[in-house]
């Protein structure tokens, strides 16, 4: 099993940064319709993808938010951080097999709330997929 | 900045962390006027106050302000 992070909530000061690339494979996209039961061709099908003007299979907005998971779990802050609010906007398809990256940033620390604000953002080819933020408490 | 300043720029952070547009508040409003004041929405309030003044709080201030108008006068000291 990886071994999660570990940041004390003093050291989640505004800027410190991390990040790493990912990309979802068909496995994971099956994974996740058995999971989820959202069965939608555009993340099923890739023929009616293209149809609708996409290059392949639209990768679930969920598993965009299961690399958030990782992040928040494993890399910033990782062990102990629990999450009380995210907010996502999706505002470009990452397709099936195509390279992303995933960066979270602390945008605020609350000593009083034991508490930091994460900026997410999820890029691929140069354009944003996806961005957002996450409310995370540390003990 | 002026009290009256403040409550209006407090009262769409509680109503926002609260999700409930009719919240009004007032310097006599605490935790329990305030159903959804649990102990995750006091993190989220908290932050989204030093977000939205641009202060930030100690552990010790938030354990003295019991109410909000002792918030108030917290956020005051600090923008004075």
């Amino acid at each position: 099993m990886t071994e999660p992070a570990v940041f004390a909530l003093g050291e989640l000061r505004q800027g410190v940064t991390a990040a790493f690339d990912f990309s979802i494979d068909q496995q994971q996209m099956d994974a996740f319709a058995a999971i989820s039961g959202d069965e939608n061709p555009l993340h099923r099908d890739a023929a009616f993808a293209a149809g609708r003007g996409f290059a392949g299979c639209v990768v679930y907005g969920g598993l965009l938010i299961a690399k958030v998971s990782r992040m928040i779990g494993m890399e910033l802050p990782g062990r102990d951080s629990v999450w009380s609010s995210l907010q996502m906007q999706f505002v470009s398809p990452l397709i099936v097999g195509e390279p992303a990256r995933l960066e979270a940033t602390v945008s605020h620390q609350s000593v009083a709330a034991r508490a930091v604000t994460l900026q997410l953002k999820v890029t691929a080819g140069g354009r944003t997929v996806s961005h957002g933020k996450a409310l995370v408490s540390l003990p | 900045m002026t009290s009256e300043a403040i409550y209006a720029k407090l009262t769409p952070v509680f109503r926002e962390v609260f999700d409930d547009d009719t919240i009004e508040i007032g310097p006599a409003t605490a935790a329990c006027d305030i159903v959804a004041w649990d102990s995750v929405n006091h993190i989220r309030l908290i932050v989204s106050i030093e977000s939205e003044f641009n202060v930030r709080f100690t552990v010790e201030e938030m354990t003295r302000a019991s109410n909000v108008g002792e918030f108030v006068a917290l956020i005051g000291s600090k923008l004075s």
